[in-house]
């Protein structure tokens, strides 16, 4: 199928309806699958049981892979990346990857630079420097005011 | 990558099941059915998160099931080619390791492999660099980009490389924050 050969991640060609879909980063899927297994843990003794491969391999998956664990922090880092004019699957794609500099974020997702996402490679640092922020505050799971690290991103 | 969305599908209802659970049935149905299916369009059915509506039955001619158009919400995973992803460490061999993101296996050759990391065989089969710094050997994290993406009867099949800038072996001292 021509469709196929076409389809290139790094140019964003993903086909219309994956563009439009939400995308999901791995710290998500992970609070949803939890989720999802602990209803299953409710209804059943044995909630393994009614799951299938897939469902608990993508569980492993993603809490092996996920960089954020809390869901304040998961939101923090959707808002903060949301705030470019970013499409859902590159947003993600940065979300997942956490790069620390310029020239990896633009290696990982091509057309930030490529479609001009950015004004600068300033405004793509400063991006990932508040990435890098919520990361590190996570890390020492320090309970930071809402306001107080808002003060610190809007700079 | 993970999507959420919105698929639709025709279920199938054997009339002994027409009562006051009837939705029910047929959500318990459709989750049998989809949970952890593939298809070439949407990738792996990883989880059914909503069933948005059931639409009305129609009886089939000379059967008497009825067939139901049901709407849900589920997550799925869809590699695609170009995509840089994460992914475990399998199975190394001379021939290129395998690897594992989520459902999704992921072949990398030798040949995609980069020149500096020779494989070494042994009780722990790997690929090392000349001075030994890097390693990859089972249960190793590796970022690596699919550059081929293949669908198989049910399940989705890839072909990754490291080769390239900001690929390979994953040192990240504080991945496990």
């Amino acid at each position: 199928m021509s469709a196929e050969e076409e389809e290139n991640a790094a140019e964003l060609k993903i086909g219309e309806e994956f563009l439009k879909a939400k995308c999901l980063m791995n710290c998500e899927v992970s609070l949803i699958l939890d989720k999802k297994y602990e209803q299953l843990q409710n209804m059943s003794d044995d909630p393994l049981s009614q799951t299938s491969q897939v469902f608990e391999k993508s569980l492993q998956y993603v809490k092996r892979f996920s960089r954020y664990k809390n869901s304040e922090t998961v939101k923090q880092v959707r808002e903060v990346l949301s705030r470019n004019r970013l499409a859902e699957f590159e947003l993600c794609v940065l979300g997942n990857l956490c790069p620390e500099t310029v020239e990896e974020a633009i290696a990982m997702v091509p057309t930030i630079k490529s479609k001009g996402r950015f004004q600068d490679d300033d405004a793509i640092d400063k991006m990932l420097r508040d990435l890098s922020l919520i990361k590190n505050l996570n890390r020492y799971s320090c309970w930071v005011h809402p306001t107080f690290l808002w003060s610190l991103l809007i700079q | 990558m993970f999507f959420h969305m919105v698929l639709e599908r025709n279920m199938q209802l054997h009339p002994r099941y027409f009562g006051p659970h009837l939705h029910e049935k047929l959500t318990t149905k459709l989750v049998k059915d989809v949970e952890g299916t593939c298809s070439g369009k949407h990738g792996f059915v990883v989880a059914v998160t909503k069933v948005e509506s059931i639409g009305k039955g129609l009886i089939r001619e000379g059967t008497g099931f009825v067939t139901f158009p049901v709407k849900y919400q589920c997550v799925v995973f869809r590699p695609f080619r170009g995509e840089i992803l994460e992914a475990v460490v399998t199975l190394v061999n001379k021939m290129g390791f395998f690897a594992e993101a989520g459902p999704v296996n992921i072949f990398v050759s030798n040949h995609l492999i980069p020149d500096d990391m020779e494989f070494q065989s042994g009780d722990i089969p790997n690929y090392t660099t000349s001075d030994g710094s890097v390693k990859i050997q089972k249960d190793s994290e590796v970022r690596l980009k699919i550059i081929g993406v293949r669908v198989d009867a049910a399940e989705i099949f890839c072909i990754g490389t490291i080769k390239d800038d900001f690929l390979g072996v994953i040192n990240d001292p504080d991945a496990t924050a």
